[in-house]
């Protein structure tokens, strides 16, 4: 057990913040399994639309590899499979049926989890279709078959902005996910890693068979790699698995009941909603299930995941493969008139160049505005300010841009995610893609080695 | 007909007539009325409200202060005595220099945008004031028309525009003026705004003496005490006469977190433990710059403006924290040595900062090194 204090970071001062209440919602029409969530993947659909499926029915695979397998959260019928640009398959949609029909699994007690071996466990969670809910760095892509880990990683924290708060979701959650660790036990011979936040760890108190740290520390100190970078940095060659406390439940669920485990919290906020709570709902459950009918899809824009890390969905989107947050914020309606001479009292900006950082505490609605055109690199000094670890962001960035693949490297492109630059990104003058750029190097990086 | 109509419009017809060239600066206009509205279409989804157009905005925010006094200065320094008197005959000499600087400046970024189709980047909101404040207010405008000129195309557009320079281009500007022209801006004489009157600059009557420094700034015709130094009333280049006002500048940009503190308190730490350094080891009996007490380098020249206004310019300045750091010292200790050591020079800054401008890529290098070792060495 160990404390880290992160001291660099930021937390966006957005206002919107979910209410700690769980409702029960209502149960979707439609639900979806989306491979766009999913990265660097490409699907093999098993289904065609009209399909009867029960819940933990393949709907698709992983097309190199088809042991890894995504199965479908309803029972009910298979509407469409939604193909977007280059015939990219989007999603694969199931039409719910009013009763739960389940695929059989086979069904452990904790003493039987503790028995199984690394082949039985993986076998278990490929076709149990919670495989794909294990991810690695680097890459963040699905955890490779034939991987050994060094450590697997569970963030038992959220910083970003309004998102879920996993101690609040887990709340009775503890022995399901007991059951997981149990489970992930098989598949490291290295720690598994579970990260807390100081005040906010009753739900994961007392779990056995995890390192338990505590992060204090603004945003992005839940971002798995900054925990990686402080408990056991990943260094050249090796990788870790990281994997959500409420993945690692459903696992136990898995384990234990013999059933897909369907069911997910999400919680919604935004700072226009009228009611910002928890939801327990079908995971891949439609937007409009649990968002209110009239909201309006031209003036609020509606994000599966963080604003920080999350996809664009719409309200007739669904809620995203690994989410556990649907956030709604206002939609960018029109062109300020001289907006960089704006005293800017209700402005939110991370430096001191609006009258509105003379105001403590203050939360602020922003929208999806960017807030101005795209410039050159500008080394305000600042990004260094909101990255936690010992990376340059501009020069890291720079070498993406020139595709200079060692010097990434060296820079150590590896340790990092996207979302782990999207502060440096919130606050860039110049509006830099940071999130964009960093993806491009790793996507880079992946196809030449 | 709404004003984004209107500009719409007026874009269109500009971009085909044979005005054409100049269509980067209407685009400018109306991105500067209107803010540009555009929606994120990836994550983070919101925004910072700062942009370069912020940024550059708090920096001539930050010089109001600055250019205030020196309106104030260059008719007191003219012999009028009288407060509107002296400000009018300020303005008189300061808003046509600065309307020929952004003017020319605005003319050649025009073309570059549209050369290389992009818009008119901001910075020359700062470039286009630094230069006039570094210029003496007998400048001739056809000078300062030749200087903006160079600045732009040679100092920042030949290396591919904001962002990609070398060289900070007011500075550059100046630099061009100063040794074409010697005569008009040479760095041991100034000139008030009547004519035929020159002086000696404090820093060249410190250099230029057999005796104590301290003792000749008092004995010339222009009482150059500390005090009058800090607050200002001395004659000088436009902008850097008032410690004080720049003093006030700087306080701006450090609240606003828009100037790097690092590298101000780098220069400053530089210069006066140079100073320092030298005059303790100088002794008691030192003449001319080595007998100059270390604080008053601060007030004389353009150490203050420098430090503050142009040191500090991100794109020019070293990019890393710790290269911030040593860029600075550097600068900071260039100018005591050109002031004390080189009788060419009694000004050192300029010549200063444009050196930690070419050195500042090689001093982000071994930092990016140092950051790279780490990382090797964790392996």
């Amino acid at each position: 057990m160990a404390h880290f204090k992160v001291k660099r970071g930021y937390n966006i001062p957005l206002a919107g913040e979910p209410e700690r209440v769980l409702v029960k919602g209502t149960r979707p029409k439609q639900a979806a399994v989306q491979p766009a969530d999913i990265r660097n993947f490409r699907p093999q659909v098993e289904v065609g639309p009209g399909a009867a499926v029960k819940v933990g029915s393949v709907l698709f695979v992983d097309k190199k590899h088809p042991e890894i397998r995504f199965l479908s959260p309803v029972a009910g019928t298979v509407n469409e499979v939604v193909r977007g640009e280059r015939r990219r398959i989007m999603r694969v949609v199931v039409d719910a049926a009013s009763g739960d029909d389940y695929e059989e699994f086979p069904k452990y007690s904790d003493d039987e989890i503790k028995r199984l071996n690394w082949e039985k466990v993986q076998s278990a969670l490929l076709q149990g279709g919670l495989w794909p809910t294990i991810r690695q760095r680097p890459y963040s892509n699905i955890a490779a078959l034939e991987a050994t880990p060094k450590a697997i990683f569970i963030s038992g924290m959220e910083t970003a902005p309004l998102a879920a708060d996993p101690n609040f979701y887990m709340q009775g959650l503890k022995a399901d996910f007991q059951s997981g660790i149990y489970a992930l036990q098989h598949l490291t011979e290295g720690k598994i890693h579970l990260s807390v936040a100081p005040d906010q760890q009753d739900s994961f108190d007392g779990v056995d068979g995890v390192e338990q740290h505590t992060f204090a520390g603004p945003h992005p100190a839940g971002n798995v790699s900054v925990q990686v970078y402080h408990i056991d940095r990943l260094r050249a060659g090796e990788i870790i698995w990281y994997i959500s406390p409420f993945d690692v439940a459903r696992i136990g669920q898995l384990l234990k009941n013999g059933h897909y485990p369907n069911e997910t919290i999400v919680a919604v906020a935004g700072p226009e909603l009228e009611k910002r709570q928890y939801v327990k709902t079908i995971s891949g459950a439609s937007m409009v299930s649990i968002l209110p009918e009239k909201l309006d899809d031209d003036e609020q824009r509606v994000l599966s995941g963080t604003v920080l890390a999350g996809t664009n969905a719409s309200l007739e989107g669904f809620i995203g493969f690994y989410d556990h947050t649907v956030t709604v914020i206002p939609e960018v309606q029109k062109r300020r008139l001289l907006g960089w001479l704006s005293p800017g009292f209700n402005l939110a900006s991370y430096g001191g160049t609006f009258f509105s950082s003379l105001i403590r505490n203050k939360k602020f609605v922003q929208n999806t505005d960017i807030n101005g055109d795209e410039r050159a690199f500008v080394s305000t000094g600042n990004y260094e300010k909101v990255m936690p670890m010992d990376i340059l962001p501009v020069h890291l960035a720079k070498a993406v841009l020139v595709e200079d693949i060692e010097l990434m490297e060296k820079l150590g492109i590896l340790e990092v995610a996207p979302e782990d630059f999207a502060l440096c990104t919130y606050i860039c003058p110049s509006k830099i893609e940071f999130g964009e750029i960093i993806e491009h190097g790793l996507t880079l990086i992946e196809k030449e080695g | 007909m709404s004003m984004e109509q209107f500009f719409t419009r007026l874009e269109e017809r500009v971009s085909k007539s044979p005005v054409k060239w100049f269509a980067p600066l209407i685009e400018a206009t109306h991105s500067f009325l209107l803010t540009p509205g555009r929606a994120t279409r990836r994550g983070p989804f919101v925004r910072d409200n700062i942009d370069l157009k912020r940024y550059m905005f708090v920096v001539v925010v930050a010089l109001l202060p600055v250019i205030a006094m020196s309106i104030y200065n260059i008719g007191r320094q003219a012999g009028i005595t009288e407060f509107w008197p002296a400000i009018w005959k300020g303005l008189m000499v300061m808003v046509p220099v600065i309307v020929v600087s952004y003017a020319v400046g605005g003319f050649w970024e025009s073309i570059f945008a549209k050369i290389r189709g992009h818009e008119i980047n901001e910075g020359l909101l700062v470039t286009g004031i630094l230069f006039p404040l570094t210029l003496p207010p007998t400048i001739p405008l056809w000078q300062v028309a030749i200087g903006i000129s160079f600045g732009i195309i040679i100092g920042k557009e030949v290396f591919g525009g904001t962002g990609m320079n070398l060289l900070n281009p007011a500075l550059t500007a100046r630099a061009f003026l100063f040794f074409t022209y010697p005569g008009n801006i040479s760095g041991d004489r100034v000139w008030a705004a009547v004519d035929g009157f020159s002086t000696a600059t404090p820093l060249a009557t410190a250099a230029a003496t057999d005796g104590n420094a301290i003792e000749a700034l008092r004995a010339g015709s222009m009482d150059y005490s500390w005090l009058n130094m800090f607050n200002g009333h001395i004659p000088g280049s436009m902008g850097e006469t008032s410690t004080l006002a720049i003093l006030i500048g700087a306080a701006i940009l450090l609240i606003t977190g828009i100037g790097s503190w690092r590298i101000m308190l780098a220069t400053l730490l530089g210069g006066l433990g140079m100073a320092s350094i030298i005059y303790f080891l100088a002794g008691s009996s030192a003449t001319g710059m080595m007998s100059l007490p270390p604080t008053y380098h601060l007030v004389m020249g353009g150490f203050m403006f420098g430090t503050v206004f142009m040191t500090t310019d991100p794109v020019s300045a070293a990019g890393t924290n710790t290269g911030k750091w040593l860029y600075g010292i550097l600068i900071g200790v260039m100018v005591i040595l050109i002031r004390t050591f080189n009788p060419a020079y009694p000004e050192g800054m300029m010549l200063a900062i444009l050196f930690g401008n070419v050195f500042s890529p090689l001093i982000d290098h071994f930092v990016v090194q140092a950051n790279i070792k780490r990382r090797l060495r964790h392996v």
